[in-house]
Formats: C-alpha cells, sequence, structure tokens
C-alpha cells in the first residue's frame, strides 16, 4: 500500500517561488495499476519523483507499506522507467540489464525470463544504438523489472514511441503487470492509455495541483485492443477529456 | 585504422601529394641551386638522414620517451584532479581558475626554471611535458564527468547507488569520449612541451640535436631531425586515436 499524504512541492524559479504541487492526497493498493493525468506542466512528474524519493516534497509523506519512501528506496522497491529509455550506450542489452542487480547485489529474475518477457530474445549482445526506439524502451522496461521491485514508477514511457509500438508496449505491459502483480503508478498524456491499462485514473488539476478526481475503470481484464473501439471506452475518454479542458 | 571503408585512397591520395611536393622542391633546387644553408634538396636531407640514421633514432626514441612519459603523468594527474573536483565543488572553485591561468601562460616562460629545478636531463622535460598534457585533459574531463543525462542520475539515486558506483558506472564512461578528443590533443602537445624543454637545455635528444646541428650548420640533418621528431609526432597521434577507437567504441563521432 502507498500512502500519499498532503504531499506539497514548491520550486524557487527565477521568477520567485512556484508551486507545483498543492496538497495531493492519494492511496494506492498493492498490486494496484494507477494511472495520472493532468494538463501539462501541472507536476505530475514531480509527483512521481517525490513517491519515488528523487525529489523531496516541500511537506506531506509519502509512506510505502508502512516504510518512508526514503526506507523504501533504499530498500530497492522502486523502480523508473523515463520518457527516453536512459540505456548506457557502452553497455550490451544484457549489461544494461544487469545495471540494476550489480548495484543492489541482488541476483533478480533469470535474466533469459526477463528477455522473453518483452522479447528480447536473441538481442541480449546488441548495444542500445542497434535497436529501434521501441526496442530500447523494452529494454528499459526489462531493466526495471530485473530486480523485482515492488512499486513500477512510469513516467510517460511511451510518449517518445510511434502510436503502432505503443499499442504493442501496452499490451507487454499488461502481460507483464499480470505476471509480476507489481504495484504500478503510470504517468501519460493519453487519456485513453490511461483508461486501457489502469485500474483507477488519478486526474490531477492545473498547477498548484490537487487530486481533481479519481475514476475507477470499469471495464474487466484482461482487456484488448477491441476494448479501445468500444463505445463505453469512447464515452469514458470523452467524459475525461471534457474535465481535463 | 589506416586502411578504410575507401579501400586504399585515404593512404594513397595525401602520399602522393606528399611525393609531388617533394619531386618539385627537388626540381626546383636543380634550376635554381637554393644555398644549402638556407634549403637543402631532399635528396641532401636524405643522405644526411642516412648517415646519422642511428643517432637520429636515439634522439628521437629519448625525446618520444619524455613525451610519453610526460603525457601519462600529466593526463593521469588531470583525470584524477577532475574527479576531485567532480566531488568537491569547494576544490573545484578554489583551484580551477588557477589552473585556467596557468593554462593562459606561455609554457616557454617557466621552461628555464622547470631546467633550473629539475635540471639538464630528462625529467625537466617530462615535467614540461607533463604540464602542456594536462590542461586540455582537465578541462575536457571535467565538462564529461559533469556533462551526465540527468535522467541517469534520477534512475542511478532510484537504485540508491553510492557516489563512487555513479563515478564508475556512468561518469568515467560517459568521460571518456570528451577525455580522448583531449588526448588528441594532449599528444601532439606533449611532443612540442618535450622539445622545448630540450631547447632550453639538455645534452640529448632532438631539441638538443637540432640546436647542435644549427650551431655547426649542417641544415640537412636539422631538416632530418625535424622530420624525425614530426614522424613520432605523428605516430602518437596515431595511436591515440587508435586506442580510442577501441576504448569509445559506441560514439558516433570517433
Amino acid at each position: 500500500m502507498i500512502v500519499l499524504q498532503d504531499i506539497g512541492k514548491c520550486y524557487t524559479s527565477a521568477n520567485g517561488p512556484l508551486q507545483a504541487l498543492e496538497k495531493v492526497t492519494l492511496s494506492v493498493a498493492d498490486g494496484e495499476f494507477v494511472s495520472i493525468i493532468g494538463p501539462s506542466g501541472c507536476g505530475k512528474s514531480t509527483l512521481i519523483k517525490i513517491v519515488g524519493d528523487i525529489l523531496e516534497p516541500s511537506h506531506g509523506s509519502v509512506t510505502v507499506n508502512g516504510f518512508s519512501s526514503r526506507q523504501a528506496r533504499l530498500k530497492g522497491m522502486f523502480s523508473y522507467v523515463f520518457q527516453n529509455p536512459v540505456l548506457l550506450p557502452w553497455r550490451r542489452v544484457i549489461d544494461n540489464l544487469k545495471l540494476p542487480l550489480e548495484i543492489l547485489h541482488r541476483p533478480g529474475r533469470p535474466l533469459a525470463d526477463l528477455l522473453d518477457m518483452v522479447g528480447l530474445r536473441g538481442s541480449e549482445r546488441l548495444y542500445p544504438r542497434e535497436l529501434s526506439g521501441g526496442m530500447q524502451q523494452r529494454v528499459a522496461l526489462a531493466r526495471a523489472l530485473s530486480f523485482d521491485p515492488a512499486v513500477l514508477l512510469l513516467d510517460e514511457p511511451f510518449g517518445a514511441v510511434d502510436e503502432l509500438t505503443r499499442n504493442t508496449l501496452n499490451e507487454e505491459l499488461l502481460r507483464v503487470w499480470r505476471e509480476t502483480r507489481v504495484t504500478v503508478l503510470l504517468i501519460t498524456h493519453s487519456i485513453a492509455e490511461a483508461i486501457h491499462l489502469a485500474d483507477r485514473v488519478v486526474l490531477l488539476s492545473k498547477r498548484p495541483a490537487i487530486v481533481k478526481q479519481v475514476y475507477d475503470v470499469p471495464f474487466p481484464r484482461p482487456r484488448d485492443k477491441a476494448l479501445k473501439e468500444s463505445p463505453p471506452f469512447q464515452e469514458m475518454v470523452r467524459c475525461l477529456r471534457e474535465e481535463l479542458d | 585504422m589506416l586502411a578504410g571503408r575507401a579501400g586504399l585512397r585515404p593512404i594513397l591520395a595525401p602520399a602522393i601529394t606528399l611525393v609531388a611536393l617533394l619531386l618539385l622542391w627537388e626540381a626546383a633546387d636543380r634550376v635554381f641551386h637554393f644555398n644549402v644553408i638556407l634549403l637543402p634538396s631532399p635528396s641532401e636531407i636524405a643522405v644526411a638522414a642516412y648517415e646519422n640514421f642511428g643517432r637520429l633514432l636515439k634522439e628521437t626514441g629519448i625525446t618520444m620517451f619524455e613525451s610519453v612519459m610526460g603525457f601519462l603523468l600529466g593526463s593521469g594527474a588531470a583525470f584524477l584532479l577532475a574527479i576531485v573536483f567532480v566531488h568537491s565543488r569547494l576544490t573545484q572553485e578554489a583551484v580551477y581558475p588557477y589552473a585556467v591561468a596557468l593554462k593562459s601562460t606561455p609554457l616557454i616562460a617557466i621552461a628555464p626554471l622547470l631546467v633550473l629545478w629539475f635540471g639538464n636531463g630528462v625529467l625537466s622535460k617530462i615535467v614540461m611535458s607533463a604540464l602542456v598534457a594536462f590542461f586540455p585533459v582537465l578541462v575536457n574531463a571535467v565538462n564529461g564527468l559533469t556533462a551526465v543525462d540527468p535522467e541517469a542520475l534520477d534512475l542511478m539515486k532510484s537504485l540508491s547507488a553510492s557516489r563512487f558506483q555513479v563515478l564508475l558506472k556512468i561518469r568515467i564512461p560517459n568521460a571518456a569520449g570528451y577525455i580522448f578528443a583531449a588526448l588528441k590533443i594532449a599528444s601532439s602537445l606533449a611532443v612540442v612541451g618535450a622539445v622545448i624543454g630540450e631547447f632550453t637545455g639538455a645534452s640529448v635528444g632532438v631539441g638538443h640535436l637540432i640546436n647542435t646541428s644549427s650551431y655547426y650548420l649542417d641544415i640537412p640533418l636539422m631538416f632530418a631531425a625535424i622530420g624525425m621528431i614530426s614522424l613520432g609526432g605523428i605516430l602518437f597521434f596515431a595511436t591515440t586515436a587508435l586506442v580510442e577507437r577501441r576504448v569509445v567504441f559506441w560514439s558516433a563521432t570517433v
């Protein structure tokens, strides 16, 4: 269980203090998949970085299964995927996957399973520059899962890939989530993606952000691509879009 | 590294230019009969090189030894200092301006001082070489160790990586491209440093040979010595570039 209590974040900018997050309160159950959407620049990335203790909140607190976010980070419970794959160009795919294991000194998941999970079998000896954008993001996802984290923090992970690749990666993410039962927090710009993947969708207000609304996604799992074409799904997308504007 | 994708052409084309220039020079000498004290012909230089080959090889070897030692010392020290700078802002702020100021000081101005301190032998030349090699490597190493993708640092932080792990796994590989760019410059500068040191005061080395042959007006030998050390410098640079390709294999710019 992740509990965010009254999270606020204030930056000092050249034009004086900038309030990014006002008061964000939210709880996420173990194994839950939660999408976070909100207007551009509302502090979504800031929020997810605070959850993972990359940034410190100005006020409020985060707890993960009773641990503070700092303790949880030190235990290696968090894993990130960013919009850019952030692969190390001097390491082969397989060695990029091993990076978290080297740092955390954990055996982690068998690398062969990991490669199979994201469809990278056969590419393990390649260097990142030899892979397409979608494949690079698959490596980033596999790296994030390599050490069996408790919480997967996804910061617009599919924002930089084309529509077709994005759909495939969405399917794979769902499958991986089913297999690992990891708790997922996903930031995205795509309302359809947010609904399609998540148990709940959290809508943030514009800056300074508060939780404007939380939607339960009523569609049964497993979900497939066809769901996106169905009228109830599109009705929900339309409804959220209106709220977002 | 010399045999590129275009086959022998990258070697052949400049080689033909060289031969053509030498032939032109030789022909001009036959027609105009330049004074051998001012401009000997290529054939006269070749004869001088042949007659003094053992000596040329020995003196060039000494100068190259000084250059390589100075290069290794200077760039090694610069690399270590850059690592200290990156981890201690205070040290960087306190020391870096002086490093830049020293960089702008013409080395030739302190050459006599170095000879006074470190003697007439190879040590003063090694120190001189090290000093010139030091600054470009320092500047580029600091840049390379600092110019890390912020998201890579976030990734490392999310894994609670130590500063040493960040240094080893992210910063140093990231800096490798920057450092090799500087090492190529430093390899040429190191030879310049050694020769300047020898001009200032030495009993061996190419610089000394050039000096003495100028006293004895043995200009063909002087040209041969210049040719030898230039060849040494080129080899040094090419070796550095070759190592760069091996080490920084992932970089598109190499």
